[in-house]
């Protein structure tokens, strides 16, 4: 029995740590422009309610995806617009976002409230109970192995290619980037919409599979935990995907935690992932005494000085 | 060659934020109408009645301007807290924190005198407000904690702990299809002015009035602002920045968890998840749109009041609700594009 349940709680865990960690990779490359974007939780929405609208009328999942990733990315372009051109407040901007995302997907998802999905993101295999870790991996859909990649590619891009180095560079001075050239709006215009499509690829591995219908805020704050994510993985991709995967075991061990002999409240229980959120965060921060490898400029509008 | 660059002009009319609200109205009435004309609706139609349901009888009027409480009460503490450069996401769970202190206290105590119970109620509602606060200042002033996330994350475990307690320890036997905690008693009913108008509004313009005086006028805002501004002025100028943001912080929180007892006394009677739709949210968009400013709050948050309202009663025919929020989103948007042409102006140079 131990082994199954085991791997159950270990194939929920990589399960939501993909849903939170696509979505993080997003913000890490937005952030690290020197765009701080608090509006992860609207764009998460924006894509799982317009991929599951597509997949429900046309039952085409890669058109779904295709929809949701483009959708959450054009709807990130009005933070980008707003702060990156016209150099408004981020913080601002960012929250709007959010709840203009949720506002949007809300009313356009009305219609879809309660309809079953014909369709699904199936996993690779057609393993019902894993037994072991190799099994587990192999229950995972493509999303979960294109997060991988994503992940790995980010790196390498953020390390060894001119690009990273540039998103870098305009993300610590951008004072200096301007002065050696770089094109500061551009890089920062393009960094916050890819920050959106990877929310958006999120959002429909939300609607499209980990939880295969549609409800108003099913987010539930997950696009805040991502935000949390950033901070926990100090910037950098292969940390937050750690920090991933511990949060996707909370979230996976929680609503387990009665069947394993804990005489808990399941109303209280659903509280934790949200408290060990906040103490995580308390408990890096001291941890890493303010040094957290934030990019420098991050929140701060760039203009040039007339001079 | 040409380039252009931006700077920041000089001088900004005073007006700005005015303006730019208006422009992002009607940018927000434009984008909204476009919304509606796509699910087949005529904007006029809709609008209009939105108009005469909202403020087009003294009922409707008073119900909008109970519903513009909350939003005011929970935009000044956000305002109140912006003095020190702080954002508060975690007006939600402070106005829910707010709600369960009235209720903790009215079930353990009992006090005959009903207006003096009122006040110990309302005062229970700012306490709980500060409470729910008061972990994201402790982290924030001693170890500079991220203050966005840990409030906006404590409105997910507040709202958590009402579910738990409407579902257990609080709930009502007599609430079946609803889960809720029993309804308070009449005596403890905020009075009504006209209409539906709770006397809540009345005690939401005296702290309208206290923001201001405490926002601009006090020797504590004066401090506030430097405290928010530079560091080294605020060690030059021997101001305790810390200790500043602290008390900020557990002000700010207060204003909203009032917000939650004058909605639980006035409007709902008991506690539920009901207490808040979203109100410590939409108080982020008044408290931004108008610059931060308590009078501009106040007026702000009438006109919301009125839109959600408005948003609620089109839902009989056919309407998302939804409609409203976006609505209120939009404009800050528009207001933010207009802002930067009240604050920036474009140059061409010559290079070189």
């Amino acid at each position: 029995m131990a082994d199954v349940q085991l791997m159950g709680l270990l194939n929920a865990t990589l399960q939501a740590a993909t849903l939170l960690f696509i979505a993080a990779l997003g913000e890490l490359i937005t952030e690290k422009s020197g765009i701080l974007n608090l509006g992860v939780e609207g764009m998460i929405s924006i894509g799982a309610v317009t991929g599951f609208m597509t997949a429900i009328n046309t039952e085409n999942l890669f058109l779904s995806i295709i929809v949701g990733v483009l959708s959450a990315s054009i709807f990130s372009s009005i933070h980008a617009f707003v702060t990156v051109i016209l150099k408004q407040d981020q913080t601002v901007s960012g929250l709007i976002l959010t709840i203009l995302g949720l506002a949007l997907s809300s009313l356009l998802g009305k219609k879809y409230v309660g309809k079953k999905l014909m369709v699904k993101i199936e996993s690779i295999s057609d393993i019902t109970e894993p037994s072991n870790v190799l099994e587990v991996l192999l229950n995972q859909n493509f999303i979960f192995y294109l997060a991988i990649l994503l992940m790995i590619t980010t790196s390498f891009v953020l390390k060894k290619t001119m690009f990273g180095r540039r998103l870098e560079a305009v993300g610590e001075d951008s004072r200096a980037a301007d002065s050696m050239g770089l094109k500061i709006n551009k890089t920062q215009f393009i960094a916050t919409c890819v920050g959106g499509a990877f929310a958006g690829l999120s959002g429909v591995y939300l609607t499209l599979s980990y939880v295969p219908y549609w409800t108003d805020n099913m987010t539930s704050g997950r696009g805040w935990i991502c935000l949390a994510l950033v901070i926990f993985g100090g910037w950098k991709p292969y940390r937050t995907a750690i920090g991933a995967v511990l949060f996707g075991f909370l979230e996976a061990l929680v609503p387990r935690l009665q069947t394993y002999g804990f005489d808990l409240s399941p109303y209280l229980v659903k509280i934790a992932p949200y408290l060990i959120t906040i103490l995580v965060l308390v408990i890096l921060t001291i941890y890493k005494e303010g040094k957290t490898g934030a990019p420098g400029n991050i929140g701060r509008p760039f203009f040039r000085e007339n001079r | 060659m040409n380039k252009y660059i931006l700077s920041k002009k000089t001088v900004v009319n005073d007006l700005a934020t005015f303006y730019s609200f208006l422009i992002g109205l009607f940018i927000a009435f434009f984008i909204g109408s476009l919304i509606l004309l796509i699910q087949d609706q005529n904007p006029a139609n809709v609008f209009s009645l939105m108009l005469k349901l909202s403020v087009g009888s003294i009922n409707s009027l008073s119900s909008s301007l109970n519903k513009a409480i909350p939003l005011i009460l929970a935009g000044l503490g956000i305002s109140i807290m912006n003095s020190v450069k702080l954002w508060n996401i975690g007006a939600e769970g402070q106005i829910f924190l707010g709600a369960i202190a009235v209720n903790l206290i009215y079930i353990n105590i009992n006090i005959s005198n009903s207006s003096l119970f009122i006040v110990i109620l309302l005062a229970s509602g700012f306490i709980g407000g500060a409470v729910c606060i008061l972990f994201p200042a402790i982290t924030k002033v001693i170890f500079g904690v991220n203050e966005i996330i840990t409030t906006l994350l404590t409105n997910y475990i507040i709202i958590g702990l009402t579910i738990y307690l409407v579902n257990g320890p609080w709930k009502d036997p007599k609430s079946l299809n609803f889960p809720a905690a029993a309804y308070v008693g009449e005596e403890v009913y905020l009075p009504t002015i006209f209409g539906k108008l709770s006397s809540g509004f009345l005690v939401c313009i005296l702290f309208v009035i206290g923001a201001y005086y405490l926002k601009e006028k006090s020797v504590f805002g004066y401090e506030m602002r430097i405290a928010g501004g530079s560091a080294m002025t605020a060690i030059y100028a021997g101001i305790n920045a810390k200790q500043k943001a602290f008390y900020a912080m557990l002000i700010g929180g207060g204003f909203a968890g009032l917000a939650g007892a004058i909605e639980l006394l006035s409007q709902t009677h008991r506690v539920s998840t009901g207490i808040s739709q979203g109100f410590g949210y939409t108080a982020i968009i008044v408290a931004a749109i108008t610059g931060m400013r308590p009078v501009g709050i106040f007026l702000v948050g009438c006109l919301f009041g009125a839109l959600t309202i408005g948003g609620a009663v089109i839902q009989t025919i056919g309407v998302s609700s939804y409609i409203a929020e976006i609505i209120q989103a939009s404009t800050l948007i528009g207001a933010l594009i207009a802002q930067f042409f009240f604050t920036y102006e474009i140059k061409g140079v010559q290079d070189g």
